[in-house]
């Protein structure tokens, strides 16, 4: 250690940078084979032993407990991919890790950091406008054929790929296109709020019978068997109020000397709660959701009045629901004379709302609801490790297919894109004469890593597909008339080169560049650091 | 001391030792043991920075003591992190934190220039110089160099955006989100303008954050425009990139918009806000009393009054004009209840609660309002005006921006800066350069002087003073021309981070500055030496001579120590 007097240990220089490039690649290592359709899963078991088995890269790097900080940094950025992109996690690590390994190899050899930083930051800027200017295909092009295929190309590689893929990618475009909201003449910018797809996960039955529900479905079945478990229209009141025996509040005590006035003091607190369930029904609800309780003897004027009324509802569905019926959720009855009353254009509508049974569960499905902002989907599965993966990937589907839509644009799959960057890029870097070029290479080189293990994973030659890629890439940009050879990708089942946009192995383009700007900025902030300063724990210095 | 009772710093560890034994034999050999002992340690903490100068600098990742990462290339966070143990290495820790309070930047220069002084005091101390000449000596180049740097340096007005915003890219530059300078730059100089108000005509110096440094020289204010930064807020929200970082002109508040259910109010138009210090929940018995109910018609009757009570504040609210409740945070009672958002939503009333306690006088003075403690001071003289309040949606989470603010005319604006970043590591290291660059602007508002910047006032000033000794004799003379040659450290290191040639580069500088060309630095883009004006690389001279001055009052003082006692 240097004469520098700190608490703590530090390390600096080469050695530091070779530390973080080793803890980065160790975490590369352990999700390089679950990448690509043919990839595997991981069985993940915590500490209080529940078992996740996934092959989704976001959820194996957030369940790992990683303690390198470098390789932190690096994981903060995959799942940084995630919470943006929604999918892509495992190859911004993959390429992360190949950049910083090659990088460390080009300082062994002499070369500055600096210079290292500067032409991988040029090969990326470079990799974005090349994805932009000549890979990318507009979206309107294709219509909707396309965006199923978009969800497929995510779905593949999932535990949902193999036969039910287009079933689910159907179920995942019809979901995100329902939830639309904006675009229309004033202005506003589609968007398609993600949040408003409810997924629902029930155990039982194949995977084949997930289905997108009609309209919004809530986990929970009505509060009385004398309710009737079909209304229809219903009007639905969203409240956000308890319909217990109210309670006086803390602070408050009911002193009570004689005997019979205890009896009327407990008919009192149940008198202000039917008046408030009267206040509801008067305004001509008949489907109740409350976030919070409705006594057994409150329930008998819903049953009376043959309204269905949901308790215990959770905040998130009622305010689905509000949104899809156009009610308003109420956090009070309470009205501006002081009394309590509810207004009935605070009450939402649908065309009926009935209770299905599935499996041993009750679902309350609300039909035709005044607006499509929001929808459910039911899928089903043989066990709840399967039921967990199957809602990691779709969510990942529909993420691809609400990129696909926004940014307006796909690029092929099945490791095109990097294959035609690389021969891009190596001859980007022979045209300049400075130092940068060397780097530049190692980028072009960095990026077959993603088409190279996607080979591996599928037990294939890597070494003979690659070359024919990169050779098919290389016909592709240097002669005319060839360029319909940019979209040559990997058949993973078949072990051939082939054309990827037209076998409908399709990814969003935003996707792809921001993979690529994500994996470039974790190995530039890995490279940046020169100096590893770990401050002495508190708690672990015995001396204080 | 802190490590008095510990064994873990063997330089700490020898300093007793030698304060021992040497009781008897010599004084003379004892201080030399210190000074030196102080010297070492105090140059290792340059040495720790030094890779993180300059735009081609590394970053330092730290491990804090409680587990979280840090990877910033900010000298002044760098040190503040890195607990060192040595008191004579503190010492330039505190340097870095004094240039970060006086100029704000050039944090990791001052700690390097020290370092270097240090280096060659060590070979003049060898020479057998007397501490107390070379002190003196110093003090004198140091004075020497303050008119160098005055020299070449030229000045800027305010109305010239264009060269403030090339100050503050220069600044920007050398941090980790340098490739976002081109858009950070122009923010920093909107909002310290945006926040520079007249200079009260009895303010001095001291009162604008300069006091204790009043004698450093280049801290004088010579404009007549003030700017006090904290005026301007920034507030960090997780999520987006550094592209979506924005300037707020008017009010950002982190808060969501309170709603009762659904029916919330989020946006409104032509707002009179009202900052509420009161709650609007029905009041609370102290804990050990209650109120008795001994009839059961009363129960019902507690329920309607708390109901009337609450209705009864909105609809005071209501009739003082206010559509816009600012409500700060309470302890003791719930600041609002269901009830009262239920309430204030019907009566079309926006909500934004949790105001924290310190963010009132900010609130107060950005939005000309004044806190309003009960219900019956609330009068309309109490609101401030705002062309628009809406909730805004930042990705997954939400802000309520406050926009277009009638104030007073004479009352200093505020405005806030939203950063926004992929990460908590960028976020903060995001805020931290946004920090840096103000610091910039302001101290040109103050001092309105540039000077270029990539080594060339250190370099120039090495030259004028290798050439000024040349007119001295004695002990000065070469202590003076020993502080002309450890400037050269900030050349050299530049070059050397940037992988190019130190020794080319700096002999090539020197060169170039003896035949007059004062402008000349080093361009890292480049690789070579070019005329830093030209290249746009400027700086303001307070935080150059501010470094100097600072870096070498220290090193007078770690000269001058001779003895380290440790008390318990």
């Amino acid at each position: 250690m240097s004469s520098l007097a700190i608490s703590g240990t530090r390390e600096s220089g080469q050695d530091v940078r070779t530390a973080n490039v080793t803890a980065c690649v160790a975490v590369a290592n352990i999700l390089r084979s679950s990448l690509g359709p043919q990839g595997l899963d991981k069985m993940l078991v915590d500490e209080v032993g529940d078992v996740t088995v996934t092959n989704d890269g976001a959820t194996i790097v957030g369940l790992l407990e990683v303690e390198h900080p470098a390789a932190r940094v690096l994981t903060e950025l995959a799942q940084q991919q995630d919470q943006e992109v929604g999918d892509g996690t495992t190859s911004v690590v993959i390429l992360a890790a190949e950049l910083l390994k090659r990088a460390n190899d080009l300082v062994a050899a002499r070369i500055h950091p600096t210079n290292i930083i500067a032409g991988y930051r040029l090969a990326m800027r470079e990799a974005c406008k090349y994805i932009r200017d000549k890979m990318a295909t507009p979206v309107e092009k294709l219509g909707r054929e396309l965006l199923v295929n978009a969800a497929r190309t995510s779905l593949s590689s999932k535990i949902l790929g193999s036969a039910e893929s287009t079933h689910f990618a159907n179920v995942a475009v019809d979901a995100v296109l329902s939830v639309k909201t904006g675009g229309g003449k004033d202005g506003v910018p589609a968007s398609y709020p993600i949040k408003s797809v409810h997924v629902l996960k029930c155990q039982g039955r194949s995977a084949r019978e997930s289905e997108l529900l009609p309209g919004v479905a809530i986990n929970s079945g009505r509060a009385a068997k004398g309710m009737p478990s079909r209304v229809a229209p219903a009007r639905v009141a969203c409240l956000d109020v308890d319909l217990r025996r109210t309670k006086m509040k803390m602070g408050i005590q009911v002193q009570i000397d004689d005997a019979s006035a205890l009896n009327a003091a407990q008919e009192k607190e149940l008198d202000i709660t039917r008046d408030r369930v009267k206040a509801i029904l008067a305004s001509g609800a008949n489907v109740i959701l409350t976030t919070k309780g409705i006594d057994d003897a409150a329930l008998k004027y819903f049953v009376e009045a043959g309204a269905i009324a949901l308790r215990r509802v959770p905040l998130a569905d009622v305010k689905r629901v509000a949104k899809a019926t156009g009610a308003v959720v109420q956090g009070s009855l309470a009205d501006l004379s002081g009394a309590e009353s509810l207004d009935a254009s605070q009450l939402g509508t649908a065309e009926e709302a009935a209770e299905r049974r599935i499996r041993d569960d009750t679902v309350t499905v609300l039909r035709g609801c005044r607006s499509t902002a929001a929808c459910s989907v039911l899928l089903r599965g043989p066990n709840e490790y399967m039921c967990d993966e199957m809602g990691r990937s779709f969510h990942d589907a529909i993420c691809v297919v609400k990129r696909t839509v926004e940014s307006g644009t796909v690029v092929p799959g099945g490791g095109a894109v990097e294959a035609a960057l690389s021969v891009y890029l190596d001859n980007f870097a022979t045209m300049l004469g400075s130092r940068e070029q060397l780097a530049i290479a190692q980028f072009a080189d960095s990026l077959l890593a993603i088409p190279k293990t996607l080979a591996v994973n599928a037990a294939l030659d890597a070494t003979d597909l690659v070359a024919r890629l990169r050779a098919a890439h290389y016909v592709a940009q240097t002669e005319e008339g060839k360029a319909g050879l940019a979209h040559t990708g990997l058949d993973l089942s078949r072990g051939v080169v082939r054309n990827s946009s037209r076998a409908g192995v399709v990814e969003p383009a935003l996707s792809k560049i921001k993979s690529i700007q994500f994996a470039a900025e974790a190995a530039i902030t890995i490279l940046r650091i020169d100096d590893s300063v770990d401050v002495a724990r508190k708690d672990a210095d015995p001396e204080g | 001391m802190a490590q008095a009772n510990g064994g873990s710093a063997s330089t700490a560890a020898a300093a007793p030792a030698t304060g021992a034994s040497g009781r008897q034999a010599g004084a003379s050999e004892k201080s030399k043991d210190v000074r030196l002992n102080n010297i070492t340690a105090a140059k290792a903490v340059a040495d720790a920075v030094r890779t993180s100068l300059g735009p081609r600098g590394m970053d330092k990742m730290m491990q804090t003591a409680s587990g979280d990462v840090l990877i910033t290339n900010d000298g002044a966070t760098i040190l503040a992190k890195m607990t060192v143990e040595h008191p004579a290495a503190k010492m330039l820790v505190q340097l870095s934190q004094a240039q970060d309070s006086v100029a704000g930047d050039g944090t990791t220069s001052v700690v390097v220039l020290a370092g270097a002084l240090l280096q060659v005091c060590t070979g003049l101390l060898a020479k057998g110089i007397h501490p107390t000449s070379i002190s003196d000596a110093f003090a004198t180049a140091s004075r020497l160099a303050d008119d160098v740097l005055k020299g070449m340096s030229f000045s800027v007005e305010l109305e010239d955006r264009e060269t403030l915003i090339k100050a503050a890219s220069t600044s920007l530059n050398s941090k980790v989100v340098s490739q976002y300078a081109g858009l950070l730059a122009p923010m920093a100089v909107d909002a310290v303008l945006a926040v520079a108000v007249p200079r009260p005509p009895t303010s001095s110096a001291a009162e604008i954050g300069v006091n204790g440094v009043g004698s450093t020289p280049g801290t004088s204010i010579d404009g007549d425009l003030v700017v006090d930064l904290n005026n301007v807020r920034t507030v960090k929200k997780l999520g987006g990139t550094i592209d979506d970082t924005c300037l707020v002109d008017g009010l950002l508040l982190t808060q969501r918009a309170a709603t009762g259910g659904s029916a919330g109010v989020r946006r409104v138009a032509n707002a009179k806000v009202a900052l509420l210090q009161f709650c609007l929940s029905p009041p609370k018995t102290d804990v050990e009393n209650s109120v008795v109910v001994q009839d059961y018609a009363a129960m019902d009757r507690i329920l309607r009054e708390e109901r009337q009570y609450i209705l009864g504040l909105c609809k005071k609210i209501k009739a003082s004009g206010a559509n816009v409740l600012l409500i700060q945070k309470s302890i003791l009672r719930d600041a609002v209840t269901e009830l009262s958002l239920h309430f204030l939503a019907k009566l079309k009333i926006m909500v934004v609660t949790d105001i924290e306690r310190g963010e009132v006088e900010f609130v107060c003075k950005s939005l000309g309002c004044l806190p309003v403690a009960s219900i019956d001071q609330l009068k309309a003289d109490k609101l401030g005006k705002v062309d628009l309040v809406e909730e805004i949606s930042l990705g997954s989470d939400k802000a309520v921006r406050l926009s277009g603010v009638t104030l007073p005319a004479g009352v200093p604006r505020t405005v806030s800066l939203l950063v926004r970043g992929s990460n908590n590591l960028m976020l903060d290291e995001a805020e931290r350069s946004l920090h840096d660059a103000l610091c910039v602007v302001r101290s040109l508002v103050h001092r309105r002087f540039l000077i270029p910047g990539g080594g060339a006032p250190e370099t120039q000033v090495s030259v004028a003073l290798a050439k000024a000794s040349k007119a001295m004799s004695g002990m000065q003379a070469y202590c003076v021309k020993a502080y002309a040659e450890a400037l050269e450290v900030v050349p050299f290191t530049l070059s050397e981070n940037a992988g190019l040639n130190p020794i080319e580069i700096v002999t090539e500088l020197r060169r170039r500055h003896a035949a007059g060309e004062t402008t000349a630095g080093i361009n890292v883009r480049k690789g070579a030496v070019t005329d830093m004006a030209e290249e746009n690389v400027l700086m303001p001279l307070l935080v150059i001579s501010s470094a100097l001055g600072l870096a070498t009052e220290s090193v007078r003082m770690i000269l001058k120590i001779d003895d380290i006692v440790m008390v318990r």
